[in-house]
C-alpha cells in the first residue's frame, strides 16, 4: 500500500524550517527516506529486513561530522517502481529499490532534474536467466504455451521487468507487435482479472508468477528463463544526497550486507518472518529466496545485469519512451565497494561470482549425499522443518512416506530438469518411465522428454504413486 | 482555449437582433449593450487562463522553490509538446472517445436511477428508512477502493469502468435530490391537496419542479465526481481511456503526459459541465442563470 502522510510530511517540513530559523547548536536531525517494495519479494534483504531488524540504525555513522547529526529513518512501502521514482523526484525519498526496467525509468527520468541526479549503487536480487518474471494462464485454461494465446487478451504491467519480458518473447519468436492483445494492468488488477477470467493470460515480476499459482486459480505456462536475459532488482540513490552523505550510503550497505548473511543463515526463519513482514507466502518467499532459488541475492554489480540494462534501454527506446541513455554512465560502485572493504569482505571475489548458495547435507530418504542441488528437491513439512531430498523421485518417495505416516505437508519442491529453476511440484508435469521421474514446468518440455524415454507425462499425483513404484508407470 | 470557445458559442446566436434596416456599427453597438455582461465575464475568463499559464510558466522555467517546489513540474510548453505528439497519435482521440462513452453512459445510469430514487425516498418516509443507511454507508467509498470489487462483480471490464463512474455521480444525484424534496414548501402541497390533486399530480406538479433546481445542482457535481473517479476506474481498462493515458504516463515516470491527460479530464470535465447547466436553462427557463 501507498503510503501517504501528508500531515506528515506538513508536520516535518514545519519542523525542519523551524530547526533553519532557530539553528541549534547541538543537534541536526536529518531525514533519509527509503522506499521499498515489501511485496515483490527480491527487494526484501535491500528493504523490509533491514527496517525490521534495526540494521541501518546498527551501522550508521556516529562520529566526526556525524557527532551532532541525527538521521530520522522513514521507510515507505509501494507495490512498484513508479512512485517510488517519483517521490525520490521529489526529494521525498533519498534511496529507493525497484526492477530493472522502472531502474532505467528513474535513471533517464533523473537527467532532467536540475537538484540531482540518481546513481544505481547496487542490487537486490538478481537472476542471470531472467527467471523470476512469468506469465500465468487460469487454471482451467485450455493454454499450454504462448503460442495458444495468438489473438488473446494479455495483461502486464506497462513499464515494469515483466513487460521487458513479454517484448523479448515475442522478438525471440518473431511474434508480430499485435499477436497478443497487450494491455496494461497492474499486479493488483492483472490478478483479480485472472482470477475472474476476464482476461486470458496475465505476464508479472516477482512473487506474481509463483504466488498466482500457490493461491490455485493460476498456472506458469512461461517463464522468463526462456528469455534468456537477465532481470534483476536494484538500489538507486540521489546523487545530492549521496555526495553529502556518503557514510549513511555506505552505512546502508553494511545494511544489506548483513541483511543477506541473515537470510542465508536459516532461510526457514527468514522465508517466514518475511511472511509476517510481507504477507507473501513464506512457501513463496522460500522458492525465490531459499538455497538453490530462482533468485540469487548479492548486491555486486555484475557487469552482465548491465549489459542486461543496456538492452532494455534499446527496447523502451524502440518503443518510443525513452531517448539517449547510458547505463554504464549510471553505475556508481564506489559506496559499495567501500562497505565491502570496511567490513573486510572481497567485492571483487563476491563480483565474480554468480553462485547461489545451494541445497547440500544428505537424503534422508533414499540415504545418499546431494550431489547435484539442482536435481535435488525439497519437502516442507510443517513440524519437522524443510528437508532435502537427492532427486525428484526420492523427493515424491519422501513426500508419499511423509503423508503416510500422518504428517501435514506445507509444499514440495523439485527442479525444472533441463531449466534448473525451482517449482511447486504439485504444479509441475512430471516424465516418468525408465525408473525416472523428470518434472518440467511446462507440458510441452515434459511430454519432449517423455517421448524420449518412451515414458508418459504425469500430474503431481501420478507421479508420486510412480515414485512409489519405483519410477515405472 | 476550449473553454472560451464553447462559452462563445453560446451567446452569439442569441445576440443576433431580429432583421432590422440600422447600419452595421448601430447593430454592432447594440449587440455590444446587450452582451456586455457576458463579454466581461469572457474577457475575464480569458485574461485569468492566460495569468495562470504564465505563471506556470514562470514557475516552471525558473523552477521556483518556496516551500512548494517546481523544480521538477513540467512547463507548459513541455504539455503543450506533449500535446502536439498525441494529436498526431490516433489513439489519444481514441482514448478521450472512450473515456467520453463510459462517464455518459454511468452518468446516464446514475441520473436514470438516482433522481427518481431520491424523489421516491423524499416522498415515502419508509422508503426513505430503508435505503438511506445503506446509501450512506456506500457512499464514502472511494472510487479507488472500488475496483476489486467492481472487477469481480460485472461480466466484462467496461461494465466494471461504466459500474465505477455510476457510483460517482450517482451518490451526488441522490442526495441532493432528497435535499431537494426537503426543502419543498408544504404549503404547496397542501395547497394542491385541497384543490383536489392526487398523489401523481403532486408529484409532477408541485414536488418534481420545486426539486428540480437542486436535481440539477446533484447532476452538476455528479457529473464532476464521475471524471473524478475516471483514473481509478480505468485502471481497469488496460488498454484506452484518458484516464488510463494518465495512469500509464505514471507508470513509466512521463510528466508531461501525466499533465497532459491532467488537463484533457479537466477541459472534458468543463465541457460536460456546460451540457449539463445548458440543459438545467432549457428545462427550467423561469431560473435567470
Amino acid at each position: 500500500m501507498v503510503r501517504h502522510l501528508p500531515t506528515l510530511s506538513i508536520a516535518m517540513s514545519v519542523t525542519s524550517l523551524a530547526l533553519l530559523v532557530t539553528q541549534p547548536a547541538s543537534a541536526e536531525t536529518v531525514t533519509l527516506g527509503i522506499g521499498t517494495q515489501d511485496t515483490t519479494t527480491n527487494t526484501v534483504t535491500a528493504g523490509v529486513v533491514i527496517r525490521q531488524l534495526h540494521l541501518l540504525e546498527k551501522y550508521l555513522p556516529k562520529d566526526g561530522k556525524y557527532a551532532n547529526i541525527k538521521f530520522e529513518l522513514e521507510w515507505q512501502n509501494f507495490t512498484s517502481g513508479p512512485p517510488v521514482t517519483n517521490a525520490m523526484m521529489a526529494n521525498k525519498l533519498q534511496i529507493g529499490m525497484m526492477g530493472d526496467y522502472p531502474l532505467i525509468v528513474n535513471g533517464f527520468t533523473f537527467e532532467s532534474n536540475p537538484e540531482s541526479k540518481s546513481r544505481l549503487i547496487g542490487i537486490a536480487a538478481y537472476s542471470l536467466s531472467g527467471s523470476g518474471n512469468g506469465l500465468v494462464v487460469h487454471k482451467d485454461s485450455p493454454y499450454y504455451d504462448l503460442a495458444d494465446l495468438k489473438g488473446k487478451l494479455v495483461s502486464v504491467p506497462f513499464g515494469s521487468a515483466a513487460h521487458g519480458m513479454v517484448l523479448k518473447a515475442m522478438q525471440d519468436r518473431g511474434y508480430a507487435s499485435d499477436f497478443f492483445q497487450l494491455v496494461s494492468q497492474s499486479p493488483e488488477v492483472g490478478s483479480t482479472n485472472l482470477q475472474e477470467k476476464k482476461i486470458d493470460a496475465h505476464a508479472d515480476f516477482v512473487p506474481f508468477a509463483e504466488l498466482l499459482p500457490f493461491r490455485g486459480f493460476a498456472r506458469k505456462i512461461f517463464d522468463g528463463v526462456e528469455t534468456n536475459l537477465p532481470t534483476f532488482h536494484g538500489i538507486v540513490v540521489r546523487t545530492d544526497f549521496a555526495e553529502k552523505y556518503p557514510e549513511v550510503v555506505v552505512a546502508y550497505f553494511k545494511a544489506v550486507i548483513a541483511a543477506n548473511q541473515w537470510l542465508r543463515d536459516d532461510p526457514k526463519l527468514a522465508a517466514e518472518k518475511i511472511q509476517e513482514w510481507t504477507g507473501i507466502s513464506k512457501e513463496v518467499v522460500y522458492i525465490f529466496l531459499g538455497p538453490s532459488g530462482n533468485m540469487t541475492t548479492d548486491p555486486t554489480i555484475k557487469p552482465a545485469l548491465i549489459d542486461a540494462a543496456t538492452t532494455d534501454v534499446k527496447v523502451l527506446q524502440n518503443l518510443g519512451r525513452m531517448k539517449e541513455f547510458d547505463p554504464k554512465k549510471w553505475v556508481d560502485d564506489s559506496y559499495i565497494r567501500k562497505a565491502y572493504a570496511e567490513m573486510k569482505l572481497d567485492y571483487d571475489a563476491q563480483l565474480a561470482s554468480t553462485r547461489n548458495y545451494e541445497i547440500a547435507g544428505d537424503d534422508s530418504f533414499c540415504k545418499k549425499p546431494i550431489a547435484d542441488p539442482r536435481k535435488a528437491g525439497e519437502v516442507w513439512v510443517d513440524d519437522a522443518g524443510i528437508v532435502p531430498f537427492s532427486s525428484a523421485s526420492c523427493t515424491l518417495g519422501a513426500y508419499a512416506d511423509y503423508k503416510a505416516k500422518g504428517k501435514k505437508i506445507n509444499v514440495a519442491y523439485v527442479f525444472d530438469t533441463t531449466r534448473g529453476i525451482k517449482l511447486f511440484a504439485d504444479q509441475a508435469f512430471f516424465a516418468v518411465g525408465n525408473g525416472e521421474v523428470a518434472p518440467f514446468l511446462l507440458k510441452k518440455d515434459a511430454e519432449a522428454y517423455a517421448a524420449k524415454i518412451s515414458g508418459k507425462v504425469l500430474g503431481f499425483d501420478d507421479a508420486v504413486k510412480a515414485a512409489v513404484g519405483g519410477g515405472k508407470t | 482555449m476550449p473553454a472560451t470557445a464553447v462559452a462563445e458559442a453560446g451567446p452569439a446566436p442569441a445576440a443576433t437582433p431580429p432583421a432590422a434596416p440600422p447600419s452595421f456599427g448601430t447593430l454592432a453597438l447594440r449587440w455590444y449593450r446587450l452582451n456586455r455582461a457576458g463579454l466581461r465575464a469572457i474577457a475575464i475568463g480569458v485574461t485569468s487562463l492566460i495569468a495562470f499559464l504564465l505563471v506556470w510558466h514562470l514557475l516552471t522555467t525558473y523552477r521556483v522553490v518556496f516551500f512548494v517546489r517546481f523544480t521538477n513540474v513540467p512547463s507548459p510548453l513541455a504539455v503543450y509538446a506533449s500535446f502536439t505528439k498525441a494529436m498526431h497519435d490516433p489513439k489519444f482521440l481514441m482514448h478521450i472517445l472512450l473515456s467520453c462513452r463510459r462517464i455518459f453512459i454511468g452518468f446516464s445510469l446514475a441520473a436514470i436511477v438516482g433522481v427518481p430514487l431520491g424523489l421516491i425516498m423524499g416522498r415515502f418516509k419508509l422508503v426513505h428508512e430503508i435505503i438511506f443507511p445503506v446509501a450512506e454507508v456506500l457512499r464514502p467509498i472511494p472510487a479507488i477502493a472500488w475496483v476489486p470489487m467492481a472487477i469481480m462483480l460485472w461480466p466484462t471490464n467496461e461494465q466494471s469502468i461504466v459500474f465505477i463512474t455510476f457510483l460517482g455521480s450517482f451518490f451526488p444525484i441522490l442526495v441532493n435530490t432528497l435535499h431537494g424534496m426537503s426543502l419543498v414548501d408544504p404549503v404547496l402541497v397542501r395547497a394542491a391537496q385541497c384543490l383536489g390533486a392526487r398523489e401523481r399530480s403532486i408529484f409532477r406538479e408541485v414536488y418534481f419542479p420545486a426539486s428540480l433546481p437542486h436535481i440539477f445542482t446533484g447532476l452538476t457535481v455528479g457529473m464532476g465526481v464521475a471524471w473524478v473517479s475516471l483514473i481509478a476506474a480505468e485502471m481497469i481498462s488496460g488498454q484506452y481511456g484518458i484516464g488510463y493515458f494518465t495512469w500509464e504516463a505514471y507508470s513509466l515516470v512521463q510528466y508531461a503526459d501525466i499533465a497532459l491527460g491532467m488537463i484533457a479530464i479537466g477541459v472534458l470535465g468543463l465541457g460536460s459541465s456546460l451540457l449539463i447547466r445548458g440543459a438545467g436553462q432549457l428545462v427550467m427557463p423561469w431560473r435567470s442563470t
